[in-house]
């Protein structure tokens, strides 16, 4: 157990703390917890995850009041292991052709490792899906290689194409939509991740794993032009 | 049928409600208008409102009827006038019902002493909310209209107006409050005794860097003894948030869901549509509250 405590976050917000360090099995408490409070019921507007810290909103204080002696009672009979994975294992078709790899070039500079050496870094683990933040949809995929950590840009870009894959620090990433932005980009993916038309609304949901194949610029086009839904996208690419 | 046009959008005309909810573990803000007591209090005069307000910064809108009639509500602190068809032109006052017809124009000047104002129409803009919400997030490109209002835009209203009779309410008082209220941050213990002092004894200005994202203030820098770069964790409207270069950001309604920067204080949530009124130049003072479980 990495809980910690619960404390205030002004008058209706709540922190649940589960220490400073960052780690696959914290993350796994934190999104076994977040399945756990659902099904207390609490009255919370929104339940937001991270590496570790879980912050709730209430309407308003009385709300906040009554959740917290609920939670107080209720954390200290939290087993996390009790909690069953209802996760998703993705495994993402990806192109790493130079078009769409802005920053590869950068990347394989700085490592001094070749273009192959970090498509083989980058494709050969399982990545998991820490929480979503930045923007709708946006995955934060831990963690990558030692060998391929990079610093984001020192300047962010403007304008990220839709789609790109890039790496920060122990991160790597999809960006669902146009956006700027300090990630390395280095791939592309042939599909949209976050879709206001599907109740899932986000392709990957906090605690599913992602894995990346390389795939050739024909065969991204080929997918591409099928203009997946969701759907299909899930029968199709996760487990 | 009835319809109405934007003929003038004034400074960023969007779509608000009081909030997008239960989706900011999948990266989206709650929006929401940025003061909703005007909203609540709009609410007095256009009862069915059908959580599709009108809001506007600065400067305001002219909406002109193409076919039959509507029935609207300003809140904020503007003149409004209307245009009617035989070229006569009306002055009507705030949260008051105001009756318009085919050929009417109604325009909003701009917000006195204060940004934020907003329109009321009975029987709302016959839009279809989006995850549960009509509110614009123009950045995530999310909402019923998913980016700022543009003259021509139209609405149609199926449902005619149910009452010509004039509503009104008190409507707000512009209390020009400029002591807030906060209660400390997840990360207050960022910064020393020292530091907290000067938070809550100095006054800080709002810069014109404030838009629905934030505010900017400007004032003496508040650095962190510790570090200005945390691992990013879930955010709320009103936190007081502190980038290395000691300059606090006062988050509002359209943030994005997770930070990275300490957050020394969070505002009462009252405060938040309180402080989103306030003009740029305006300076501020924070009285820290102490808060246990």
């Amino acid at each position: 157990m990495y809980f910690k405590e619960i404390n205030h976050y002004g008058d209706r917000g709540l922190i649940i703390d589960f220490g400073i360090e960052s780690s696959k099995d914290i993350s796994q408490e934190i999104n076994a917890t977040i399945i756990y409070l659902k099904n207390l019921k609490l009255p919370a507007l929104n339940t937001i995850p991270s590496y570790n810290k879980i912050v709730l909103h209430f309407k308003n204080t009385e709300d906040k009041q009554k959740s917290i002696q609920t939670l107080e009672i209720m954390m200290k009979d939290f087993r996390p292991l009790d909690i069953k994975r209802p996760y998703k294992s993705w495994n993402i078709p990806t192109c790493y052709e130079s078009q769409y790899a802005l920053d590869l070039e950068r990347v394989q500079k700085f490592h001094d490792l070749s273009i192959q050496e970090i498509i083989n870094l980058h494709t050969k683990k399982i990545y998991y899906n820490y929480y979503i933040g930045f923007m709708p949809g946006f995955p934060y995929l831990g963690e990558i290689s030692s060998k391929l950590i990079t610093p984001r840009l020192s300047s962010p870009r403007v304008r990220i194409p839709a789609r790109s894959v890039g790496i920060a620090k122990e991160h790597t990433c999809i960006y669902p939509k146009v956006s700027p932005g300090g990630w390395n980009i280095i791939a592309q993916v042939p599909f949209d991740i976050f879709s206001l038309e599907h109740s899932r609304t986000s392709l990957f949901l906090p605690g599913d794993e992602v894995e990346f194949s390389k795939v050739t610029q024909g065969e991204f086009e080929k997918i591409q032009n099928k203009n997946f839904l969701f759907d299909e996208i899930i029968k199709e690419f996760s487990q | 049928m009835n319809s109405f046009s934007i003929t003038r959008t004034g400074t960023y005309l969007t779509i608000q409600d009081f909030g997008r909810f239960h989706l900011q573990h999948l990266g989206i803000s709650s929006s929401g208008a940025m003061d909703q007591r005007v909203l609540k209090e709009l609410a007095q005069v256009i009862s069915d409102h059908q959580n599709q307000f009108l809001e506007f910064a600065y400067v305001g809108p002219s909406l002109k009827v193409q076919e039959g009639a509507i029935k609207v509500s300003v809140g904020g602190f503007c003149k409004i006038f209307v245009q009617k068809k035989n070229n006569t032109q009306i002055e009507h006052q705030p949260y008051t019902s105001i009756n318009l017809f085919e050929g009417d124009e109604l325009t909003i000047n701009n917000t006195i002493s204060s940004v934020y104002g907003y329109i009321a129409i009975e029987n709302g803009l016959g839009l279809k909310p989006c995850l549960q919400s009509h509110s614009t997030d123009t950045k995530a490109q999310i909402g019923s209209i998913n980016r700022p209002l543009q003259i021509g835009d139209t609405f149609q209203i199926k449902k005619d107006v149910s009452s010509w009779e004039l509503q009104s309410s008190e409507g707000l008082q512009n209390l020009n409050q400029t002591h807030f209220k906060v209660y400390p941050g997840p990360q207050i213990s960022y910064f020393s005794d020292e530091v907290i002092k000067t938070f809550i004894s100095q006054p800080f200005k709002i810069t014109s860097q404030s838009d629905r994202m934030g505010l900017r203030l400007e004032g003496p820098s508040l650095f962190s003894h510790l570090s200005h770069d945390i691992l990013s964790e879930g955010i709320l409207p009103g936190s007081i948030q502190v980038p290395s270069n000691g300059k606090p950001i006062v988050l509002m309604r359209d943030i994005p869901c997770t930070g990275g920067y300490p957050k020394i204080a969070i505002l009462s949530s009252e405060d938040i549509s309180k402080i989103a009124q306030l003009l740029p130049g305006t300076f501020i003072n924070f009285d820290l509250e102490s808060q246990s479980i």
